[in-house]
């Protein structure tokens, strides 16, 4: 896991994700996920891309059950965009998540 | 400075990585490429029983990993999560961008991208996708722990990831457009005889309903032409695969359904391209198939590259 990706709980959501000063990219993974497997080293690539000016954060779904039924995720791998304590942006899912795209779409919210 | 190989393959399932086991046995310099880790849909089967030499059935992750271990043993390498950002496949020397960085060539390239999940086509569907609907019970099955779900779809893949989804749903409600099952009559007997499993027949998909997450399904009952809507915590997609051809769009002509034509040895026009799995034009789309596309597809690429490079 690269230096500019953390890994949070549940009880950090408040703290990490809507107080955040910067734009947080949200990863809703779980384990036995071949997709979440798969995006692993581009949510890297691209928090190493945006560090400083963006916040990568991963949350394990299976222990976060209750988070992951309020924000309406039943998906993983669900990446979830928020900017000033709120949600912004689509939401990206599933296997089809590219780089270049994951790349596009942090740029536009950084607008 | 672009890398240059004997032979790349595009796609890590079955199809291109049984043609990597047969080139890099032949000594040909070999690369597969592949947007994800490998084992194509096979990874994300919880369960095959039909592939030869498994007489006590194996998981699609075990499969698929055996595959890779496999090819990687005799020396091909495999780049997995990689996009494909460039490409130039219709002269002698191939060429392919990945990830907009790294260029690749060879004289003889293997198209064995696979298929997606067709998507139904219906109102709603986009919105709820990661909200309550889903094309992959390995992946999201475990969302739906005690909850009543529904899946769309009559053939094999509905049926059998429905009997799947019955280790974590309390109900799955099975909606089909026609009057009986396509799938294999032993999955179709072992699926109503689950208690889990509810089946409604001659409905279609009209329309996917909710807030934030999916809560209603809306279906016709092709008989009466009467609209129900249904209580849904999560709504699964098995209504077929469609081909993943993007690449070869300007390069070779694609038959109806965007599938490649090829001769029996893999063939494309374009000399030194060759299409393997279910990409191709055929009847039957199974991992025995496409395994034999891809070790055919290895064999006449061995052949051309060898004959010119005299």
């Amino acid at each position: 896991m690269s230096d500019h990706v953390k890994e949070i709980t549940a009880q950090d959501y408040e703290r990490e994700v809507l107080a955040s000063k910067e734009p947080v990219v949200l990863d809703f993974y779980s384990t036995e996920c071949p997709p979440c497997e798969a995006l692993a080293p581009k949510f890297d690539a691209v928090a190493d891309a945006f560090a400083g000016r963006a916040r990568f954060l991963k949350i394990f779904r299976q222990a976060s059950r209750e988070l992951a039924t309020r924000l309406g995720v039943t998906g993983s791998p669900t990446l979830v965009f928020f900017k000033g304590g709120r949600e912004v942006g689509e939401r990206m899912t599933g296997e089809e998540i590219k780089k270049s795209a994951l790349k596009a779409q942090v740029e536009s919210i950084l607008e | 400075m672009a890398e240059k190989y004997d032979l790349i393959i595009v796609g890590a399932g079955p199809a291109g990585l049984a043609a990597a086991i047969y080139a890099a046995r032949a000594r040909m310099k070999t690369l597969v490429v592949d947007e994800s880790i490998p084992g194509g849909q096979v990874k994300t089967t919880h369960k095959v029983s039909n592939y030869p030499g498994f007489p006590e059935d194996v998981s699609g992750k075990d499969l698929a990993a055996a595959f890779a271990a496999q090819a990687q043993r005799f020396g091909a390498k495999i780049a997995k999560a990689v996009e494909i950002t460039g490409h130039d496949l219709g002269g002698p020397e191939k060429r392919l961008v990945l990830d907009e960085e790294d260029e690749v060539t060879a004289p003889a390239v293997i198209i064995a991208t696979g298929a997606k999940p067709r998507e139904l086509g219906v109102p709603g569907e986009s919105r709820f996708r990661g909200r309550g609907i889903s094309y992959c019970a390995t992946c999201d099955g475990a969302y739906f722990d005690g909850k009543d779900i529904h899946v769309i779809g009559g053939g094999n893949s509905a049926v059998e990831e429905s009997l799947f989804l019955t280790q974590f749903a309390r109900s799955v409600t099975i909606v089909h457009q026609f009057d009986e099952f396509q799938a294999e009559p032993a999955s179709v007997q072992e699926a109503r005889a689950n208690p889990k499993i509810k089946v409604l027949l001659s409905h279609e998909p009209r329309g996917f309903h909710g807030e934030k997450s999916l809560e209603r399904l809306e279906v016709e009952d092709l008989k009466t032409k009467e609209r129900k809507v249904l209580p849904t915590d999560g709504v699964f997609i098995f209504v077929g695969m469609t081909p993943r051809t993007d690449l070869l769009k300007d390069v070779v002509p694609l038959a109806k359904g965007g599938y490649v034509e090829t001769s029996e040895a893999m063939e494309t026009a374009v000399p030194g391209l060759y299409v393997a799995g279910d990409v191709r034009v055929k009847r039957f789309r199974q991992i025995t198939t496409a395994v034999a596309d891809g070790t055919i597809a290895a064999l006449a690429a061995q052949k051309y590259v060898k004959e010119h490079r005299r």
